[in-house]
């Protein structure tokens, strides 16, 4: 707590100094600012809980002093009280993030809180993504030193953040990735690029008594060191790229995988070839019990030091985003193939202008696996390639075609297999079938008009006295139209229908006005109850039913 | 040189911090471990409801905690205390349930709006029919106990026995409370409703009829240490004749001094 005042009392003379002083200490002062605003009441056919509070706001303000090398930032956050879907342990305000910063061409250093990753992030990134409410930023010191042209090393150490707290439990991780045809003078001309990369992460944190699972009168011999490794390889050749990625923890028993001591691991590879006008890649994952958190005992979304990347397209249509896939850190196997191709314009099927195709495919499956015991045991063992239950399967045809100069369509059809197991409900499998159509027209140089409708069939049902509770089930009918007015003002109205097998309907506008970077939108109407997901990773979306209102802007 | 060297040793110190623990040495005995222990390590959620018999909202904040009730089974333990004013006051020639600790416990929040409820004394007040602290009961049912508590209670005549064992499984660095309680179900009498007259035969379960121990609690003379447990004794005798104790459980409520938040809770009936 000393160190914090220490740090920020320093921030606010620099500050003060900057804006008292500005030309003789030079330097510039950059931010950003945004407030968002919901008020809700209770509706009883969509499952919207009352607000007692009547507004729930949640607001920030972030500041970055640059002055060459050295930069210094904080960052203001308020959740009064945080929106539907947010973490009430949110509830508060206070400077959340604070940091100064040294960066020169070899060596750059942060004291403060930081974000972070190593390589694909296996088994470490600190990040932050304001949508889903989660934050893990380290509060320590990160330095990364560049000793030689291709060679860079990262050393780190301090705790996550949980809310308004720290967790107890110490990360502290080093990363080397030497760029090869940089360091090797004979690779430096040659068509083949290669990258190789290693990082280690250890934690560590206190010990603590957690019970056996076959002997309740007996406590865990917990290690409180946990430490997780990984290696990569990235390569490019001509059109052809290969990315991978090796990762292996120790012994981690923990809250998320009840307290078992098998090791973990996790391989990533992905192969592509790109060349004009065509595209093609192959994504295969492997996930064995790689949940990896700075405090043991802690469930939830906070608290990660690794990140497990999804391996299924990620959409942005409210149909195809109905039942997202979520990463299982306990175990999973997937592939994914996408192939992108362009028919040329002045062809059959390019026409004037020319049509994009794409074809992806995604499946995943839990791990093949024998259960040994639960808590203080090894838990189970698996095969690396068998498969377990099927978690989802996608598989998608995507057509976008300019019809006119101003005039574009998006064209989807998706079909979908999704078991609600993987997000902790009775394992079943819901068909679904999706048809997009998404129209873009520029009017003129001061109206363009967007239209989207979509449909979904499933096989799924919302029934409550069966004990069918998700309110995302049956078949569905989903409508938006925008019009955008000049550069500033734009109007929308939307629906979402469940015609049939489902519940609720889901009417709802918008306007929004923005001048230069200043942006202020109001909406009105019912908000469907699901998950939103970004990366794989995701969160609860209550339902709600009123006005929400976001404004920000930056300076 | 001298750069390279300090790499390659902040790396070896690295690579040595990881601890690997041999299959026959995955559990050890823990420290403690008394008769009611199997039941000590789960953690249970609290929610103290404060509510009245003119409260016509009351009975809504009922079903959404008799519904988590029957969703979470004894892993959610409720206490229904009755607010000392307004809508507390009881109905013309019906039972008094006030009580000068629930009392107390109502001005510690500053209740002023009934049903008014707490979980697990925590900062947030849930109002109205309550239907968010559904979910807040099993994010706090998943949380890792810190402490482990269990109670036995056995009655003779009117007097009650009552053994509580509290085993810590994480270090406490502020002293911690026992605070004892005694509720009773199936109490009927005149209720307001949200809408029409009044019942009256409303059922009133969960209903504080006394603190047994200080209203605040006990001090627990603890270390505050990972693995200290301790077993205390505590006799009660019941001197309101209208009290059944067949109807009745004992409450155990393990407590931070510091703030009142509750770090976990057992529940008994009188044998």
């Amino acid at each position: 707590m000393r160190n914090k005042r220490l740090l920020l009392s320093a921030l606010a003379c620099m500050l003060g100094g900057a804006a008292g002083a500005q030309g003789i200490m030079g330097g510039h002062v950059t931010g950003n600012i945004q407030l968002d605003g919901q008020m809700s009441h209770a509706d009883s056919v969509i499952g919207a809980a009352d607000v007692p509070e009547k507004l729930k706001l949640n607001a920030r303000a972030d500041i970055l002093y640059t002055n060459g090398d050295f930069s210094a930032g904080l960052r203001f956050e308020a959740y009064q009280t945080p929106l539907l879907g947010f973490n009430p342990q949110y509830t508060g305000q206070g400077i959340a993030h604070y940091f100064v910063s040294y960066k020169a061409r070899r060596i750059s250093v942060t004291a403060g809180n930081f974000y972070e990753q190593f390589g694909s992030g296996m088994i470490l990134r600190a990040y932050e993504d304001r949508y889903l409410g989660l934050d893990n930023a380290l509060l320590g010191l990160n330095v990364t030193l560049r000793p030689v042209e291709g060679l860079t090393v990262k050393a780190l150490a301090g705790k996550q953040r949980v809310y308004w707290d720290y967790g107890q439990g110490l990360v502290r991780g080093m990363d080397a990735e030497a760029d090869l045809n940089s360091l090797i003078k004979p690779l430096a001309d040659s068509k083949l690029h290669l990258t190789l990369g290693a990082g280690f992460v250890s934690k560590y944190e206190d010990d603590e008594s957690i019970p056996s699972a076959a002997d309740p009168s007996s406590r865990l011999n917990l290690p409180l060191n946990v430490g997780a490794g990984s290696v990569r390889l990235n390569l490019d050749y001509g059109h052809f790229t290969l990315q991978s990625e090796y990762a292996r923890k120790g012994q981690d028993p923990s809250k998320i995988n009840d307290f078992i001591y098998r090791p973990g691991e996790a391989l990533m590879v992905n192969m592509s070839y790109s060349r004009r006008g065509l595209s093609a890649s192959l994504q295969a994952k492997h996930i064995d019990n790689m949940g990896f958190k700075s405090v043991r005992s802690q469930a939830g979304e906070m608290l990660f030091i690794n990140y497990l990347p999804a391996i299924n397209k990620q959409y942005t249509y409210s149909s195809l985003t109905m039942f997202p896939y979520v990463t299982q850190v306990n175990g999973e196997n997937g592939l994914q193939a996408e192939v992108a191709y362009r028919f040329k314009k002045g062809t059959l099927l390019g026409g004037k202008y020319g049509t994009d195709v794409t074809l992806n495919a995604s499946t995943i499956y839990g791990l093949d696996t024998v259960q040994l015991g639960g808590a203080g045991t090894e838990g189970y063992s698996a095969s690396w390639f068998g498969l377990g239950d099927h978690y989802f399967t996608d598989a998608s045809l995507e057509v976008e075609k300019k019809l006119g100069k101003h005039l574009t369509l998006t064209a989807i059809y998706c079909y979908q297999e999704f078991n609600p197991a993987v997000e902790g409900e009775d394992p079943g499998l819901y068909h679904n079938h999706i048809v997009v159509g998404d129209l873009h027209w520029r009017v003129n140089k001061k109206h363009t008009l967007h239209f989207k409708a979509e449909w979904m069939g499933s096989d799924s049902r919302y029934s409550p006295d069966e004990g069918l509770t998700d309110r995302r089930a049956g078949d569905w009918l989903m409508g938006f139209v925008e019009w955008s007015l000049g550069r500033h003002w734009f109007f929308s109205a939307s629906d979402q229908y469940a015609y049939n097998d489902g519940t609720g309907n889901y009417p709802s506008v918008a306007v929004g006005y923005t001048h230069g970077t200043t942006r202020l939108q109001l909406g009105y109407g019912k908000q469907r109850e699901g998950l939103l997901c970004i990366g794989g990773v995701c969160r609860p979306v209550p339902a709600s039913n009123g006005l929400t209102f976001s404004l920000s802007t930056s300076f | 040189m001298k750069r390279t060297i300090l790499i390659l040793a902040s790396a070896a110190l690295l690579f040595a911090a990881c601890d690997k623990i041999s299959p026959d040495s995955f559990t050890q005995s823990a420290s403690g471990g008394g008769s009611n222990w199997t039941n000590a390590n789960v953690h249970r959620a609290y929610v103290e409801k404060y509510t009245g018999p003119k409260c016509k909202n009351c009975p809504m904040a009922d079903v959404t905690l008799d519904a988590a009730h029957h969703q979470f089974g004894d892993q959610l333990i409720i206490i229904s205390v009755n607010h000392p004013t307004g809508q507390g006051v009881p109905w013309a020639g019906e039972p008094d349930l006030r009580t000068d600790d629930g009392s107390a416990w109502s001005q510690y929040f500053g209740i002023s709006e009934l049903p008014s409820a707490y979980l697990n004394r925590g900062t947030h007040q849930y109002t109205g029919s309550m239907g968010e602290i559904v979910a807040d009961i099993e994010a706090a049912i998943n949380q890792t106990p810190q402490a482990g508590i269990a109670v036995n209670a056995t009655a003779s005549g009117d007097t009650i026995s009552i053994s509580v064992d509290v085993e810590l499984f994480s270090q406490f660095n502020d002293g911690l409370t026992l605070t004892l309680a005694l509720t009773e179900d199936s109490l009927v009498y005149k209720q307001s409703m949200p809408q029409g007259e009044p019942d009256e035969n409303y059922v009133h379960n969960h209903m504080l009829r006394d603190v047994i121990t200080n209203t605040w609690g006990e001090d627990i003379p603890m270390d505050g240490l990972a693995g200290e447990h301790k077993v205390g004794q505590f006799s009660y005798t019941v001197t309101n004749n209208d009290i059944r104790l067949e109807n009745c459980h004992i409450v155990a409520l393990l407590a931070r001094k510091s703030d009142r938040s509750i770090v976990n809770c057992a529940e008994t009936t009188v044998n």
